[in-house]
C-alpha cells in the first residue's frame, strides 16, 4: 500500500470512528445512566439522515436541513422518552430489547411511508466540495469538515460532562442511578434532557454522513450494531472508552476493508471478542470489582 | 488452644483511597463462636465479603484449613464447607421456601448435571432440606412463598438455607438487624443450636446477642484490629468503649 | 389440567392436517412448527435461565447451511447421518459463541450475541464461496415428499418440548431456575453457575439446530437473511408473546405470529407496522403472554 493511500485509509478510518463516537456517546450514556438498552437508536441515525436529505433536496441547502434537522431530532426524542422509553427504566432485559426493535421496525415503516425507499445522494455544499490532496490522493473536505466537527463536539461533551453541574449529575448517574434519585435530583428531567441529546447527536451524526454514504433503508442497522461494539469495547457509560473504542472499531473497519475485502465485517467483530477475552468489562469500563 | 479454621493474615481490602479492611489478621478457632463487632464503617461487612469470595482482597491472604483460598470464587469457598448467611434477604424471592432450601441442598450433590431424573428422586436432597427447614421452624411455611414471608421469617429461611449447604463454617452477617425482640430472641436460640459442631464468624451490632453466645469477640475500628478477646474482656475494655464513642457497649 | 388438555389437542390438530394433504397448510403448518421449536429453546434460555440471547437464529442459520453444504459438497443426503452432524455442528458453535459471550454478563452479554450474530451473517452473505447473499439450494433433501417432511417436523417439536420438560424438571432445571432467580446466591451456594449457563446456551443452540436443519429440508433453501438479529429479534417477540418461561407459551407465540405474519401480508404492504405495534402492545400490556392469561396468578 502507498504511502498516501495509507494517509487516505488512515484519515478516513478516523473520521468513520469520530462519526462513531457521535452515534455511540449517546447509546453508551442512555445505557449507563439511564440503564436502557435501546436498539432503535440507529433509527435516530437514519431518521437524521433522512430529514436532512429532504430539506436540502428541496431547498439546495444541507446546512439548512442541519439546522433544521437538529432541533427535530431533539423534540423526537423527547418524545421517544416520554412515551416509551420512560416505561422501560424499571422493567428487564427482554422487555427493553423487545420495546426497542418494536420501535425499529415502528421507525422503519414511516421512514418507507414518509420518504420512500429509494435511495438518495445528498451533496455537500458548496463551501465544502473540494478535496484535500494527501499525496496521489485526494480527501473531500466535506469529511475534513465532519471529522473537525466531531472532535469539537467531544471536547464539548468533556467540558460539559467534566466542568457542569448537568455534568456531575449525568456522571453520577451512570455510576449509582439509584443514589442520584434518592438524592432528589429530578430525575424525570435529567433522563429526558439526556435521551434528547442522545438522539440528537445519533442523529447529527447521519447528517453528516448522508453526502458520503447516500441515504438509503437500512442504513441505520450497520451503524446501530457497530455503536454496540464501540460500547462493549469501551465500556458501558464511558465517553472516554467510547471515544476511543470508536476509533478503534473506525481504523479497523476501514483497514479491513481494504486489506481483506471478504472479511472487512468480521474483523470488527475480531477485535470485539479479542477485547471482552481480556477485559470482560470493556476496556474503559467499571474494571471488575471483586468479582 | 484450638487450631485455627479459617485465618487470615494481613488481609487488606482498598476501595480506591480507602482501606476499608487494612492488614486484619485473625485467626478463627475451629468449633467456636466468634463475632466481629465495631463501629458502623468498621469494615466488618467488607471482611466478611472477603471471607465468602465475594469480594476480592487487595492483599493479604485468607487461609482456609491451611490452604490459601485467597483468590477462590464464592461457589468454590462453599464447596469447601463455609456458608454465607446475608444481611438482607438474599433469597429466590419467587419460589416457595420449601424451593429455595431444596436448592441449596442439592448443591451438595457432586454435580447438578443431571437431566434426566425428575428431582424430588433425589431423596438425600430432600431429607437434608427438611431437616434444615424443620431446624429452623419453617416446616409448617414449607409451601409459602419466599418473597412474601415475613421478614423474621425470611431470617429463617436464610439461615435454613445456608444449614442445607452443610457448612463447617458459617459466616452470619447481623442475623438479627431489624428484628423485634421475640423473634430476636428465637434467632439467637437457632444460632446456638446451629452454632453446635461448628465453627461460627458473627457480625453483628445486638449486643446482648453477641455477648451471650459468643466464644470470641474481636473489634475492629477503621478496617483495623483494636483488639481480641472473651466477652468479658471485651465488655469492660476502656479502650473498646471509645472506639464507639464514649458510648455504652454492653 | 387446562393446559395438559390445550397441549393435546393442539398436538391433535397439527397431527390431523398431514392427513389432509393440503399442500399449502402443510408448508406453513411445517414452517410454523419450526418456528415453535425455535421459542422452545429460546425460551429455555430466556424464560428459565434468565438469558437474553440474540444469537438464537445464528444457530440456526449454521445448522441450514450445514445441512446444505453437506449434501451439495459432500453428497451426504441419509438424515441418520445429517441430522445428528447438523446438530452437533450448532451445539459446537453454540458451545463457543457461548464460552466467549459469558465472559460478559447482563446487557454486555445481550449484545456480545448480537455482535456474533451479525459476524455469522456478514460471513455466509459476503462470501461468494457459500452463496452470498443469494443463499443455496440444498441439491438433495433428507426427506422428500412434504407429508413426510411435515410429519417429521411435528415429531420433532414434540420430542423436542418433551426432552426439554424433562430437562427443566431434573436437578439441572432447578439449577436454572435458581439462576434466573439470584444468580449471585446461587454462586454463594456452590454452583458454578457459568458451566450451567453455558449448557444451556448448548442446549437452546442444538434446539436451533434441528429447527435450521428442517427448516432447510423443507424449503430446499438457505439464505443469510435466516441469521440476522432481526429473525432472532422475532423469536424472542414469540416467547414475550406466548409466555416466558412456561415452555408452551412461546410454541403458541410462534404459531400465533405465524399466522399474524402470513394474514398481515395480505390486509397491508405496512404489516411490519402492524407486528411493531403488537410487540410494543405486548411489552406494555401483556407482558406475561398469553401464557400469563391463561395462568392468572403468578407462578409459584
Amino acid at each position: 500500500m502507498s504511502l498516501s493511500l495509507f494517509l487516505v485509509q488512515l484519515v478516513n478510518g478516523v473520521e468513520y470512528g469520530l462519526l462513531l463516537f457521535l452515534v455511540a456517546s449517546g447509546l453508551t450514556l442512555v445505557f449507563g445512566v439511564l440503564g436502557v438498552l435501546n436498539f432503535a437508536h440507529g433509527s435516530f441515525y437514519m431518521l437524521g439522515a433522512y430529514l436532512a436529505w429532504w430539506v436540502s433536496a428541496r431547498s439546495g441547502s444541507l446546512l439548512l436541513g442541519i439546522a433544521i434537522g437538529l432541533p427535530a431530532m431533539v423534540l423526537i426524542g423527547l418524545l421517544v422518552e416520554r412515551l416509551a422509553i420512560a416505561r422501560l427504566y424499571s422493567r428487564d432485559h427482554l422487555s427493553q430489547v423487545l420495546l426497542t426493535y418494536g420501535l425499529v421496525l415502528l421507525f422503519n415503516e414511516l421512514q418507507s411511508v414518509l420518504f420512500g425507499n429509494d435511495v438518495h445522494g445528498v451533496d455537500t455544499p458548496e463551501a465544502l466540495s473540494w478535496a484535500v490532496r494527501l499525496g496521489e490522493q485526494t480527501w473531500p473536505a466535506w469529511r475534513a469538515f465532519t471529522s473537525l466537527a466531531c472532535i469539537c463536539i467531544a471536547v464539548a461533551m468533556r467540558q460539559i460532562v467534566l466542568g457542569t453541574r448537568f455534568g456531575m449529575r449525568v456522571r453520577a448517574g451512570a455510576s449509582n442511578p439509584e443514589m442520584v434519585e434518592a438524592l432528589g435530583i429530578d430525575v424525570r428531567r435529567l433522563f429526558a434532557t439526556l435521551f434528547s441529546a442522545g438522539t440528537a447527536l445519533a442523529g447529527l451524526a447521519g447528517m453528516l454522513a448522508a453526502p458520503l454514504t447516500t441515504v438509503y433503508p437500512g442504513m441505520g442497522e450497520s451503524v446501530l450494531i457497530l455503536s454496540f461494539v464501540v460500547v462493549v469495547i469501551g465500556g458501558i457509560g464511558s465517553i472516554k472508552g467510547a471515544f476511543f473504542g470508536a476509533l478503534l472499531v473506525g481504523l479497523a473497519d476501514t483497514f479491513g476493508k481494504v486489506l481483506l475485502p471478504g472479511f472487512a465485517s468480521a474483523m470488527v467483530y475480531a477485535v470485539m471478542a479479542a477485547v471482552l477475552l481480556w477485559r470482560p468489562r470493556g476496556l474503559l469500563g467499571a474494571a471488575a470489582e471483586g468479582r | 488452644m484450638g487450631e485455627a479454621l479459617i485465618e487470615t493474615d494481613g488481609l487488606t481490602r482498598r476501595f480506591g483511597a480507602l482501606a476499608a479492611v487494612n492488614g486484619v489478621s485473625l485467626a478463627f478457632e475451629t468449633g467456636r463462636v466468634h463475632a466481629v463487632i465495631g463501629p458502623n464503617g468498621a469494615g466488618k461487612s467488607t471482611f466478611l465479603n472477603l471471607l465468602s469470595g465475594e469480594l476480592r482482597a487487595t492483599s493479604g491472604r485468607v487461609l482456609l484449613r491451611g490452604e490459601d483460598v485467597t483468590r477462590a470464587s464464592p461457589d468454590r469457598l462453599s464447596r469447601l464447607g463455609v456458608g454465607r448467611a446475608y444481611q438482607t434477604a438474599n433469597l429466590f424471592p419467587e419460589i416457595s421456601s420449601g424451593d429455595c432450601v431444596w436448592l441449596a441442598a442439592q448443591s451438595r450433590l457432586p454435580s447438578s448435571m443431571l437431566f434426566f431424573r425428575p428431582a424430588e428422586r433425589y431423596p438425600q436432597v430432600g431429607v437434608r432440606a427438611a431437616r434444615a427447614l424443620e431446624a429452623c421452624g419453617l416446616s409448617q411455611r414449607r409451601s409459602a412463598i419466599a418473597g412474601q414471608l415475613s421478614y423474621g421469617e425470611q431470617r429463617q429461611l436464610e439461615i435454613a438455607m445456608v444449614l442445607a449447604t452443610d457448612p463447617s463454617l458459617l459466616l452470619l452477617d447481623e442475623p438479627l438487624a431489624g428484628l423485634g425482640h421475640d423473634e430476636a430472641l428465637r434467632i439467637v436460640a437457632l444460632m446456638r443450636e446451629v452454632a453446635k459442631g461448628r465453627t461460627v464468624i458473627l457480625v453483628e451490632h445486638d449486643m446482648d446477642a453477641v455477648f451471650s453466645i459468643s466464644d470470641t469477640v474481636t473489634v475492629l475500628v477503621d478496617g483495623r484490629v483494636l483488639v481480641t478477646g472473651a466477652p468479658d474482656e471485651i465488655r469492660n475494655s476502656a479502650a473498646v468503649r471509645d472506639a464507639y464513642l464514649g458510648g455504652e457497649v454492653a | 389440567m387446562r393446559r395438559q388438555a390445550l397441549l393435546l389437542a393442539a398436538a391433535a390438530a397439527l397431527a390431523a392436517v398431514a392427513f389432509s394433504g393440503d399442500r399449502f397448510w402443510l408448508q406453513f403448518l411445517g414452517k410454523a412448527m419450526i418456528g415453535c421449536i425455535l421459542a422452545i429453546g429460546l425460551d429455555l434460555l430466556v424464560g428459565f435461565t434468565g438469558m437474553v440471547s440474540l444469537a438464537h437464529s445464528a444457530f440456526f442459520g449454521l445448522a441450514a447451511y450445514a445441512l446444505a453444504l453437506l449434501t451439495n459438497r459432500l453428497g451426504l443426503v441419509n438424515p441418520l447421518v445429517t441430522l445428528p452432524a447438523c446438530i452437533a455442528f450448532a451445539a459446537a458453535a453454540a458451545l463457543v459463541i457461548g464460552w466467549l459471550s459469558l465472559r460478559a454478563t447482563g446487557v454486555y452479554f445481550i449484545m456480545v450475541t448480537l455482535a456474533f450474530t451479525q459476524m455469522l451473517y456478514y460471513l455466509f452473505n459476503d462470501s461468494p464461496a457459500l452463496g452470498g447473499s443469494d443463499g443455496l439450494y440444498v441439491q438433495a433433501r433428507p426427506v422428500d415428499s412434504r407429508v413426510a417432511a411435515y410429519v417429521v417436523i411435528w415429531l420433532a417439536l414434540i420430542a423436542v418440548y418433551l426432552v426439554l420438560s424433562r430437562v427443566l424438571r431434573a436437578p439441572y432445571g432447578r439449577v436454572l431456575e435458581g439462576i434466573r432467580g439470584n444468580e449471585q446466591r446461587m454462586r454463594s451456594l456452590g454452583y458454578p453457575t457459568r458451566r450451567y449457563k453455558l449448557v444451556a446456551f448448548v442446549i437452546a443452540g442444538a434446539t436451533a439446530g434441528v429447527a435450521g436443519y428442517l427448516d432447510a429440508t423443507l424449503y430446499g433453501f438457505v439464505n443469510p437473511a435466516q441469521l440476522g438479529w432481526r429473525q432472532s429479534g422475532l423469536i424472542l417477540v414469540t416467547v414475550l408473546l406466548g409466555g416466558k418461561g412456561t415452555l408452551y407459551g412461546p410454541a403458541f407465540g410462534a404459531l400465533l405470529l405465524a399466522f399474524i405474519e402470513h394474514y398481515g401480508e395480505k390486509v397491508t404492504e405496512h404489516w411490519n407496522a402492524l407486528i411493531a405495534a403488537l410487540v410494543i402492545a405486548v411489552v406494555l400490556f401483556l407482558p406475561r403472554g398469553l401464557a400469563g392469561l391463561l395462568q392468572g396468578r403468578p407462578r409459584g
